[in-house]
């Protein structure tokens, strides 16, 4: 394991910032073939949302008059660079232990609301109504979602600290070695309630069907992202690769965060992350249609949330 | 929660064509919607005027895509019966083939574009897979994908041999299972259902204040066929089941269309297990067309398409009116969205199956 590497080529280049983004870049390149593939269609090359940014970089941005400027340029930045440090956070088992200087899953869980936040800024600075639409959309399904999830992760915390002796462990690399010596969470029955939970995370978080509402294109046309263009748009995209890195990679911390040490360790990983994109979010967006947003918030209040709180009840009395 | 205006069109990525709503909105939930037209005009009736009878049959048939087939049957309807011209029995099977084949590729077409709207973009991918057969059955048949160009005055241009039938035959076995996989699936897909269901509903009572027409009024229980109720071509000696449906909501709209393709594939078989053999014209020459006033009527796949033809002495004719069935589904618009969703806007317009070059021409 490599465990001082220092915290800016974390967050720059290593596991974060680049590589993340070449790796989220990657697997939305995956995610694009199989879902045509699925549908009957031969789709784009692989690397064509590498190809979506270089030409979004050469355009222009406009900002719309009724826009407040600062605000509607500086949204896409937060949101990337937040992503981006976020990626460093994300453990790579047998490869890359976050320094505990970078933070927790507490700050994690802080910096995973922010592509969320930024995107109702966002909309709410373009001035558009569909922005404004969006905004309220992107709220709900926020608070929808929010509940369960740290949930989950409190479910997996608890697990892990009352399993080393203690009552709760917020520490990824606390969750990680512990699996890694006792087995992951991925077949241990009392967690499966959470993991179907998480599972109902990920399409809501990443905005892809059935809850990609706050964006949906044909009610909202795109909603937050709809006065967007060039390179402000290709920072959200940026943004949107790497949240995938960072939450698909949470996944894989939280519930199977087993691989072998050394250079392996990150195949595996990388091998990981691409199989959970085509099952966890491929597959989930090509099988249904999308859900309206009355029904996405009561869907999220009866079963993830429902789950999460019988698999915290396990958690705590078995 | 606040108020306010959305702009739906005029280019709006859930409609195909230009139409401008202004939609009022409290939150998620529409207060009002205006409705403006007048993006597309083309002057086609003035058009009309300045062409002979003959040219005009090639016109009508570019008022509209998908009902490219019903413009110019209509038309040729009213001329034929100033002229007293009768089509041979051939020709009216062939007209009916022409007309159903259209149908099925139109009706698919709005089914598969409601579960785009959706977002269920696998199962829109699969209808329109679907309609590709229909649209081949053109292609090879008629030599285009939209307009079949298969009227003239007095019959139709286009013959049909041995080697055709089968073809089409082939064709028809192979739509009828994929037509009924799909209409289960619309009929059982929680995602469809939970989308579609008591949305954009529209009561016997409103829908007949409205004179609602085509899927649209059949959907809301009112049992009215221009096929049925009256017959031209030869659906007298045809059986044109006509589906009707109670709730009046999008999801009973999409079941009726898919229903009528079902229709379609029997009609087309019956025509082609029947088909009379003899001329496919009246004439071998163009028709003289007399003084004189007429009104050619038939189900086009959004519902009955009315022309109305003055000719006087001149060979062009003095005036056409075509009242299109969209132009009668509009104003229901305003009852089916009061109170919607605004994710339902699109999903709501899309079930008229709303055409706006035929509206506005």
């Amino acid at each position: 394991m490599l465990e001082s590497l220092y915290t800016p080529f974390a967050a720059l280049l290593f596991p974060g910032g680049l590589f993340a983004l070449a790796l989220g870049l990657t697997l939305k390149g995956f995610d694009r073939r199989l879902a045509a593939r699925l549908q009957a269609r031969v789709g784009p090359p692989l690397a064509q949302p590498i190809y979506d940014l270089v030409k979004l970089a050469r355009k222009r941005t406009m900002v719309p008059d009724v826009a407040c400027e600062p605000v509607f340029l500086g949204a896409p930045l937060i949101g990337a660079v937040s992503m981006a440090l976020a990626a460093a956070l994300v453990p790579i088992p047998g490869f890359y232990t976050p320094d505990p200087v970078l933070g927790d899953l507490l700050v994690l869980l802080y910096l995973l609301t922010v592509p969320a936040i930024v995107l109702m800024i966002a909309g709410s600075a373009s001035g558009s109504p569909f922005g404004a639409i969006g905004f309220s959309r992107e709220m709900a399904m926020m608070l929808a979602y929010e509940g369960p999830l740290v949930l989950v992760v409190a479910a997996v915390a608890m697990r892990t600290g009352m399993g080393m002796g203690g009552l709760i462990s917020f520490s990824l690399t606390d969750i990680v070695a512990y699996q890694q010596s006792h087995g992951a969470f991925l077949f241990d029955p009392v967690m499966w309630p959470a993991l179907l939970a998480f599972l109902a995370f990920y399409p809501a978080n990443l905005g892809i069907v059935p809850f990609d509402i706050p964006e949906a294109e044909t009610e909202v046309l795109e909603g937050p992202l709809l006065e967007y263009s060039g390179p402000a748009l290709g920072l959200f995209k940026i943004m949107s690769a790497l949240k995938a890195v960072v939450v698909l990679g949470l996944g894989v911390a939280l519930f199977y965060p087993i691989a072998p040490e050394g250079a392996a360790g990150l195949l595996v990983q990388i091998a990981k992350l691409v199989l959970l994109m085509l099952i966890g979010v491929t597959v989930v967006r090509v099988s249904c249609g999308r859900m309206r947003i009355d029904q996405a918030f009561r869907f999220f209040l009866k079963w993830p949330l429902a789950l999460s709180v019988i698999s915290l009840a396990f958690v705590a009395l078995v | 929660m606040s108020n306010f205006t959305i702009p739906v069109g005029p280019l709006n990525v859930a409609l195909e064509e230009p139409m401008y709503f202004k939609v009022d909105v409290h939150g998620e939930t529409v207060a009002n919607v205006d409705i403006h037209a007048g993006h597309v005009h083309r002057g086609i009736e003035y058009l009309v005027t300045k062409r002979n009878v003959f040219q005009n049959l090639v016109l009508t048939e570019r008022i509209c895509s998908l009902c490219s087939n019903s413009h110019p049957q209509a038309y040729a309807m009213a001329i034929e019966q100033i002229a007293g011209l009768t089509v041979p029995p051939r020709a009216e099977y062939m007209r009916v083939i022409a007309d159903e084949i259209k149908r099925v590729a139109s009706h698919l077409f709005n089914v598969g574009v409601l579960a785009h709207l959706v977002g269920f973009e696998s199962l829109f991918m699969h209808v329109m897979e679907v309609r590709e057969m229909m649209q081949d059955v053109k292609e090879s048949m008629f030599g285009n994908r939209m307009d079949l160009g298969a009227h003239v005055i007095g019959g139709v241009r286009f013959n049909i041999d041995d080697e055709n039938i089968a073809y089409l035959k082939a064709q028809l076995d192979r739509i009828a299972p994929a037509v009924a996989e799909i209409t289960h699936l619309y009929r059982t897909n929680g995602s469809i259902l939970g989308r579609t269901r008591g949305i954009g509903v529209l009561s016997h009572a409103d829908a007949v204040d409205c004179s609602v027409v085509g899927p649209v009024a059949r959907a809301s229980g009112i049992n009215y066929d221009v096929r049925v109720k009256a017959p031209y071509a030869a659906y007298d000696r045809l059986e044109v089941p006509v589906h009707t449906l109670s709730d009046g909501d999008v999801w009973s709209r999409a079941i009726v269309r898919l229903s009528e393709v079902t229709t379609a594939v029997d009609i087309l078989r019956q025509c082609l297990d029947n088909l009379p053999a003899g001329p496919t014209s009246c004439t071998t020459e163009r028709p003289s067309i007399p003084v004189g006033e007429a009104i050619g009527k038939c189900e086009a796949p959004r519902g009955e398409l009315i022309y109305y033809v003055r000719m006087t002495d001149s060979p062009r004719p003095e005036r056409v009116k075509w009242r299109v069935p969209s132009f009668m589904n509009w104003d229901a618009l305003r009852i089916m969205m009061k109170d919607a969703k605004i994710a339902d806007i699109a999903i709501i317009v899309n079930s008229i199956d709303p055409c706006i070059s035929c509206t506005e021409r």
